[in-house]
């Protein structure tokens, strides 16, 4: 069947299409035209060819910077999706306290990213934080969560994890409501345990939006800027300095613009293979167990 | 209602909130300039009612102040309008990044203006003064709150413990190791803290004998005085445990370190003259300001900010500016300025005129930022320093402090890296 006005479609895709060539698709182009000069957008620019690239993959700052940003990643989305599933398994039923339970635990999704930082900022202070009090009445040393090069990265990829929890819990336990309970009643009576039934069934099904919660999530991790500006502003040392906290220092503390587009086009190019490759083995994997 | 009705409700409604909303110029012919600023708190809270004073006492010009967030970001802002062309009237600047600005030709010369060259500033705090060969260059910067590092005390506490402020870096060893609480393992309360930045580093290459940029514009780090300069703070924090290192980068680790001294979480800290008025009001203990300690000489870098009016400007703003300029730079406004906030006065009648009016004898913390004024040593007119700062200084002065690094080691790759370094 053909539409009776053929330029009906493209008209309504007209307007996102525009929003998209000019907030996205310019902005990206002119990035990557502004990476291949030296420019402080005081001077006039200089070209550089490459030479914002090289610069910063020859002293090591981009390795190091992929590095830290995918190590962030990793723990971020393995915890949240991880502690996401395991709250919805055991939040998913009709009962008050659960209900309760389930608002609490999405509530740190809502509350914005400054005040999350703010709070943890404060519940994590060495001398007198919460967490160290309690951790010094079990007779744990003061631990310098956010001031020690090795352990900082660790402590907002934690934060990053106990505010998205909730979010991967809510769209898990969705998730958990479209599995057919005909299914799980009938593996029952075949002798599955709740173990086999989740391992055969339950996951399986989940296949879908545990891709959908892994990639949003992969990309918030990528994109975490507030709570590294507020927490630690990239220190110690650059130990929490990812991906665009480091665009941002560049182009707001440095006055590198040129730099700045290159790291910009380096990310871009990073976070579009990261999703499109966790997207092929997903869809993958599920094409292989249906 | 009839729909028609109700159209002309909401237009008539729409309207008269329009016009209650609108503000009325008592002088609407009047020149106005956009001032960027960049305070927050007290600071911006008297800043405000300086800015309200002058309008109101002004038939020809008015000034409209308008926050820009830290200097940081005010900077970024700043050379956006500048690149679009549509800077403000008027801003202030940190001092290092007044030679950039200048060199790429964005700052308005000052020198044809009335009276620029009759401010009677102080010239340590001057264009004049706080580069070498600032006087040599076209007036382009006058300056506003200007500012010194300084040690705070918990003068109560110095009191109990027989303790007077150290005058050496031995002493501050001495004193800060006896200010430090320990509770078995855990401190209590550390006997020191201050940013390990650039600005007190400064501090100590300069009480060190040396200096980062050599008078052929060389890049030294200070040499082996850069070196003493990260020794003491490595004592202090790794062989000592008496240093606080506080949590953050740039001003929020400022902020920090004012957040444990009022807290007293640290008794001795190292911070600006700005924060006098905000320490004194606000710390539960009586406040003792002292200067910074010598090594090899008394030496502090000055800090703070400077008047500067974009070149692009339009003429209306850039006469406005000027006029607000000299408004800010009379007696009245800079005492007001200066005794409010902690800011040093800029102008030789204003100290005089809170001299003769006992002012520093009534209060002696303010009476110590003059006097350490005469310490001062000027920067060098480098408009690429701020960038080694940032990018090559800032981080390489942290990482040594906190991975314990050797420093001698420290500062020659640092040194190589600003040799390598492309310019932008």
């Amino acid at each position: 069947m053909s539409p009776r006005r053929p330029w009906h479609p493209w008209a309504m895709l007209a307007p996102t299409f525009a929003l998209l060539v000019v907030f996205f698709f310019y902005p990206l182009g002119y990035a990557a035209y502004r990476s291949l000069f030296s420019w402080d957008l005081l001077t006039p620019p200089v070209y550089v060819g490459f030479g914002n690239y090289t610069e910063l993959s020859a002293g090591g700052e981009l390795a190091r910077l992929f590095g830290r940003t995918l190590l962030f990643s990793v723990v971020v989305v393995v915890s949240s999706t991880s502690l996401g599933l395991g709250l919805a398994l055991l939040l998913n039923r009709p009962t008050r306290a659960a209900a309760f339970a389930r608002g609490a635990v999405f509530s740190a999704y809502v509350v914005s990213w400054v005040s999350v930082a703010l709070l943890w900022l404060w519940l994590l202070d060495r001398e007198a934080g919460a967490v160290g009090g309690l951790l010094g009445h079990l007779g744990v040393s003061p631990v310098d969560w956010l001031g020690s090069p090795g352990i900082a990265l660790y402590t907002l990829a934690g934060v990053t994890v106990w505010k998205l929890a909730g979010y991967s819990m809510i769209l898990f336990i969705a998730g958990l409501q479209d599995v057919p309970a005909q299914i799980l009643e009938a593996a029952a009576l075949d002798g599955a345990g709740p173990a086999t039934r989740f391992r055969r069934i339950t996951w399986p099904l989940l296949g879908p939006t545990t891709a959908f919660i892994a990639t949003t999530s992969l990309i918030a991790s990528f994109q975490v800027f507030d709570v590294i500006r507020v927490m630690t502003q990239g220190g110690p040392v650059q130990a929490t300095t990812v991906f665009v906290y480091a665009i941002y220092e560049q182009i707001f503390m440095d006055l590198q613009v040129g730099k700045a587009s290159a790291l910009v086009v380096v990310f871009f190019v990073v976070l579009m293979g990261l999703t499109t490759l966790q997207l092929r083995l997903w869809t993958r994997k599920g094409g292989a167990e249906t | 209602m009839t729909p028609a009705l109700g159209r002309r409700a909401l237009i008539l409604g729409l309207g008269g909130t329009a016009l209650a909303c609108a503000r009325r110029d008592e002088f609407p012919e009047r020149k106005t300039a956009s001032f960027w600023f960049s305070y927050g708190g007290r600071n911006r809270e008297v800043l405000e009612d300086l800015a309200r004073r002058f309008n109101a006492s002004q038939t020809h010009h008015a000034i409209r102040p308008v926050f820009q967030g830290d200097y940081h970001e005010g900077l970024a802002k700043l050379r956006t309008a500048l690149a679009a062309g549509v800077p403000p009237g008027l801003t202030h600047v940190v001092g290092e990044v007044v030679p950039y600005l200048y060199e790429a030709g964005t700052l308005e010369p000052l020198d044809d203006y009335p009276g620029a060259h009759e401010l009677g500033l102080v010239p340590a705090l001057s264009q004049a003064g706080a580069w070498v060969g600032g006087g040599d260059r076209p007036l382009v910067a006058l300056p506003f709150n200007r500012s010194t590092p300084i040690a705070y005390f918990d003068a109560a506490l110095m009191s109990a413990l027989g303790l007077r402020p150290p005058k050496t870096w031995d002493e501050l060893i001495e004193v800060a190791r006896a200010l430090t609480l320990r509770d078995g393992g855990r401190v209590k309360r550390y006997g020191f803290s201050s940013p390990v930045g650039w600005w007190f580093w400064a501090a100590l290459v300069g009480q060190a004998g040396g200096s980062i940029v050599e008078a052929d514009g060389r890049v030294s780090l200070g040499g082996h005085a850069g070196e003493r300069a990260l020794a003491l703070w490595q004592r202090l924090v790794h062989d000592e445990g008496t240093m606080k290192l506080p949590l953050g980068r740039d001003y929020d680790a400022w902020e920090a370190v004012n957040r444990d001294y009022l807290s007293g979480r640290t008794a001795m800290i190292w911070t600006s003259t700005a924060f006098l008025r905000y320490l004194e009001d606000n710390a539960a203990f009586p406040v003792l300001a002292a200067p910074l300690p010598a090594d090899r000489r008394a030496a502090v870098p000055t800090g703070g900010t400077y008047f500067v009016v974009p070149r692009g400007a339009p003429p209306d703003e850039k006469e406005a500016a000027y006029a607000f300029v000299r408004f800010m730079l009379e007696d009245d406004q800079t005492i007001e300025w200066s005794t409010r906030t902690g800011y040093m006065p800029v102008t030789l009648s204003a100290i005089e005129r809170l001299r003769r009016s006992g002012h520093y004898e009534r209060h002696p913390n303010a009476a110590v930022t003059l006097t350490q004024l005469e310490d001062a040593f000027p920067w060098p007119w480098s408009p690429d320093l701020f960038r080694l700062e940032r990018e090559i200084i800032r981080p390489l002065i942290e990482d040594t402090v906190l991975e314990n690094r050797p420093p001698a080691a420290a500062l020659e790759e640092g040194r190589r890296r600003i040799a390598a370094r492309r310019r932008p």
